[in-house]
């Protein structure tokens, strides 16, 4: 189940560093949004860091072999988790999103993410044997993502659930389905999106529309993008320093700890401290990426990969939605937003990373 | 070998669609990086700006407004302190609740509907004020104040007019009308012309706020600065005289003005109203004095017109003189009728005055000897010596529904009544009958010409304000003519204000005009006859008692003007009156 103790110094120690430094300043950013406190939210974030850091280090030491052959499994687990969620979660601002276990409000979605790239790593691995991927192969990983997206959908949670049929259909992508396939199904979904924006809850409905012209609500729900691009936009070039914030600081700022996280950043540190960001978790992205191309394990490459590409997707989507130039669906900021679920998901895949890129690939490792 | 060849390109093909994946990667980025540039760095200023705009909040503090004095500086409105109750939604979650524990406790009628409607909008951190609180009500509340969070008494200014008499000239002030107003603010008479000069500039407390509207820190306060002073021409003691001269059952007006400078020394009228029940928000009195027949808010000074009967004859007389239409010793015979046409019209003596010149026709209030120059007499002659007088114009003096009144030419007919004038409507014009209307202070202004010799300076009530002279000058032989004869109807026997002289002869020696304004045309041979016995007559159908007077008559320094409504015969009313008022003017040298 583990792997050798040794291997603990092969990790790639530049990646686990600049983890380091992201998770930080999402930590000075949490203390600056409190009006310089380290309560109620840095110090929160700073304890579940440590708590979960054994996990972390599990995770690294887990023998590759282990989780492939646990696919289906933690696939299963979180199926359940999510139905439980469905059934017994607890519910908090209109949505079924939590259940609760040994004390803790646990979203199951959050890993449903992860087990999705396990599982569907594994079904592609075994048919690496195939050159490119056709329609007919692609059917079941597709059918499980449109399931999971549902189940997460219907909480409802639709940032989450969009990220999910969104990795989904990276993996197919990566895994070298034909061309054809992919640029058929986007203009068959913008053809019948008129219908299923028929399907969208009224809030969500209005969330779109609103996002598309925010002064059609400006004290209601444009408010939050208004807000939030008055804070990004004076933060200038140079950001009006740390803890200068007006707009988060004197609470003009709503959900400044999840959502809307880089808008104080933002206006903190301004356009060159947002580029930084931005380098930082492109680099992020890109070691992992770049690992992948000395490795030639279907399994190993789409591990790597796609959840590499899942925080760097995650991050885009929500400054996008910060600055407006995506809807507000509410997407997390790895490693910056405030909350347990989304700091333990996070750190479990960058806990994969490190051990996938610490692999040996000698032999054919899987079968 | 076959097998690991396929497995090879397959890994091909994966690294291709990495390399996709990284492009589009990096062009959302990119996309990304742009939008933040132009928030960032194109429209950085935008945003900054609306960021402080969020961020600042400006309150208003009232100003205290301008006091107003009579001449001598009595304070006739003021500001005083009062109190109210004032709910702070922020201090607690209860605060409705605790507003009906209030009103149950004491009894303010509070209109729920309304304030809940209101305080939904309002800002947490701003009070709401729910009503005034008198000092039984804030006994009451400190005695049970443990049961109330949310609600405080605040202390702030409310305006203040120690003497009712002045309401009808200083008015008084309003609640705000529209949302950019914060507070109170003149809305009648003086209050409402002098508004920017009375009202100061309110202070600023600039501070930041949080996004719930509460304060975190005062940056700068900027004081307010009080109102200016209003001193007025008026004086308190003749007010307050005047006031009490006026028949309490009577409808009337008493103008006094100072024959150099035009001021307005005292301005009545009857009934009058309390202007502080307006800022008591006393409603019950409010209501009965906006449905009060009487009409109280409605000053007769200078928005009562009445036809000012014989008082207007010097103008008649005058535009004989200078049309040379009559001879002053010229005698004309009185009748007592004198016929037009196949119409008589009559003079107030039935038996007829006899012989009469210019100065006894005025003295004894001949009406033949007027009609007799009105045949000869332009209409429009006399609508244009009587502007040049003072009548016929609205004076800008800062007070709310002042008249022009009327007096009638050719051209008017012909615009408003859609017929040509008859000469027979100028001789009841140059009796001041007909369509003639002028109100008391017009009145008094005509005679404050007459004595000036044409050239009268303009009412004034603000003290500072400079002394302005108009109208054309008069022949001096004309005007000593007038002066003389309307000397004479005091001081000389037969003179119809001659009695003044006899019943109080230690009183300042006055000159004057009497006049009866008609109401209705019936008995006109009766009109300033002291027999005059009308009490069969309704009242409402009664003259209009009028005397124009000033004091003393060989050095005139004031004018008094009194209209008594139904008072009957100029003489034996309003003359009293005015010599009253003249006399206690003069004797306290106001």
């Amino acid at each position: 189940m583990f792997r050798d103790f040794k291997s603990i110094f092969n990790l790639n120690w530049i990646y686990f560093f600049i983890l380091l430094i992201i998770f930080w300043i999402g930590g000075i950013n949490l203390y600056s949004a409190a009006g310089g406190s380290l309560d109620p939210w840095a110090s929160n974030q700073l304890i579940r860091f440590l708590f979960f850091l054994p996990l972390f280090f599990l995770v690294i030491m887990l023998e590759p072999k282990f989780i492939y052959n646990f696919a289906e499994i933690f696939l299963i687990l979180v199926l359940i988790g999510l139905i439980t969620t469905l059934i017994f979660g607890y519910t908090g601002m209109g949505a079924t999103r939590w259940i609760r276990i040994a004390g803790f409000n646990l979203q199951v979605s959050e890993f449903t993410k992860i087990a999705l790239v396990i599982f569907m790593a594994k079904y592609f691995h075994k048919l690496n044997a195939e050159k490119t991927i056709g329609l007919f192969k692609s059917i079941l990983p597709l059918v499980v993502s449109i399931i999971f997206f549902i189940l997460v959908a219907i909480q409802p949670d639709l940032g989450t659930a969009v990220i999910i049929l969104a990795l989904g259909l990276v993996v197919i992508f990566y895994a070298g389905i034909k061309l054809i396939y992919p640029l058929l199904s986007l203009g068959a979904i913008l053809s019948i999106s008129p219908i299923l924006w028929t399907f969208l809850k009224p809030y969500q409905q209005n969330r779109i529309q609103i996002f598309l012209n925010p002064d059609l609500d400006p004290l209601g729900k444009g408010y939050h993008i208004i807000q939030s691009k008055i804070a990004i936009g004076s933060g200038g070039l140079k950001g009006n320093g740390f803890l200068e914030g007006s707009q988060s600081s004197l609470d003009f700022l709503p959900e400044k700890e999840t959502d809307f996280v880089f808008a104080i950043f933002s206006e903190q540190f301004g356009f060159t401290g947002s580029i930084l960001l931005i380098s930082l978790f492109f680099i992020m992205f890109l070691i992992p990426v770049l690992k992948t191309y000395k490795l030639t394990q279907v399994f190993n490459k789409i591990i790597l990969f796609v959840l590499s590409f899942k925080i760097f997707f995650e991050f885009l989507i929500n400054i996008s939605m910060t600055i407006g130039i995506l809807p507000v669906v509410g997407v997390a900021l790895p490693f910056m937003s405030y909350g347990g679920s989304s700091l333990l998901s996070n750190l479990i895949i960058c806990a994969l990373i490190l051990n996938f890129m610490s692999i040996n690939e000698k032999k054919r490792m899987f079968t | 070998m076959e097998k690991n060849k396929t497995s090879e390109d397959s890994i091909k093909i994966l690294n291709r669609r990495s390399f996709i994946i990284i492009i589009v990667g990096a062009i959302l980025s990119f996309i990304v990086s742009l939008r933040l540039f132009s928030l960032q760095v194109i429209n950085s200023n935008f945003y900054k700006k609306k960021s402080v705009e969020n961020k600042l909040s400006i309150k208003l503090t009232p100003p205290i407004r301008g006091n107003i004095y009579d001449s001598k500086k009595n304070l006739l409105a003021g500001s005083s302190s009062l109190y109210e109750f004032v709910v702070f939604k922020n201090l607690s979650e209860d605060h409705l609740h605790e507003i009906k524990k209030l009103d149950s406790l004491i009894k303010l009628n509070l209109n729920f509907g309304e304030i809940s409607k209101h305080l939904k909008k309002y800002n947490e951190y701003t009070g709401f004020s729910l009503s005034r609180a008198s000092w039984e009500q804030i006994v009451e509340f400190e005695k049970n104040k443990f049961l109330f969070s949310s609600i405080k008494i605040i202390e702030s200014k409310k305006r203040y007019y120690p003497f009712q008499n002045f309401s009808q000239i200083i008015g008084y002030m309003g609640q705000p009308t529209q949302s950019s107003e914060l507070y109170s603010k003149g809305v009648f008479h003086l209050e409402r012309s002098y508004e920017k000069h009375l009202r100061g500039k309110p202070g600023k407390i600039f501070s930041e706020v949080n996004a719930k509207g509460k304060t975190i820190r005062e940056i700068s306060i900027e004081k307010s600065i009080k109102g200016n002073d209003l001193d007025l021409t008026l004086d308190l003691t003749l007010q307050n005289y005047a006031q009490s001269q006026l028949p309490s059952d009577k409808k009337g007006s008493i103008v006094v003005i100072s024959v150099s400078d035009g001021s307005i020394l005292s301005m009545n009228s009857n009934p009058t109203f309390d202007a502080q029940i307006f800022e008591d928000r006393e409603n019950n009195k409010i209501n009965e004095l906006l449905n009060n027949d009487q009409k109280p808010l409605f000053n007769r000074a200078f928005s009562g017109f009445y036809p000012p009967g014989s008082v207007f004859k010097p103008i008649s007389a005058l535009v004989g003189l200078q049309r040379n239409l009559i001879d002053p010793q010229k005698e004309v015979f009185c009748k007592g009728h004198s016929s037009l046409g196949d119409r008589n019209y009559y003079c107030w003596k039935k038996e007829g005055h006899g012989k009469v010149n210019l100065k006894k026709a005025i003295k004894e209030s001949c009406d033949v000897y007027f009609y007799e120059l009105a045949k000869k007499t332009n209409i429009d002659d006399i609508a244009s010596l009587s502007s040049n007088l003072g009548l016929n114009k609205e004076y800008d003096i800062g007070l709310s529904n002042i008249g022009k009144g009327l007096v009638p030419s050719k051209k008017w007919k012909k615009a408003f009544l859609e017929e040509n004038w008859y000469q027979g409507e100028t001789l009841i014009t140059c009796i001041g009958q007909g369509y003639n209307q002028t109100s008391p202070l017009q009145l008094a202004t005509l005679y404050s010409a007459l004595l000036n010799g044409g050239k009268y300076p303009i009412p004034k009530l603000d003290k500072n304000a400079p002394t302005r002279f108009t109208g054309k000058l008069l022949n001096i032989e004309h005007q000593k003519i007038i002066i003389n004869s309307l000397n004479a109807v005091v001081q000389e026997p037969r003179g119809t204000a001659y009695k003044l002289s006899i019943s109080n002869p230690e009183f300042v020696k006055i000159g004057g005009k009497t006049g009866t304004s008609q109401v209705i045309r019936i008995k006109e041979s009766e009109r300033e006859d002291d027999q005059y016995k009308s009490k069969e007559i309704e009242e409402r159908f009664k003259d209009h008692s009028v005397f124009v007077g000033y004091a003393p008559y060989d050095k005139p320094k004031y004018i008094a003007s009194v209209i008594i409504e139904n008072g009957g015969s100029g003489s034996a009313v309003a003359a009293p009156i005015a010599h009253n008022v003249l006399d206690f003017a003069f004797k306290n040298n106001v």
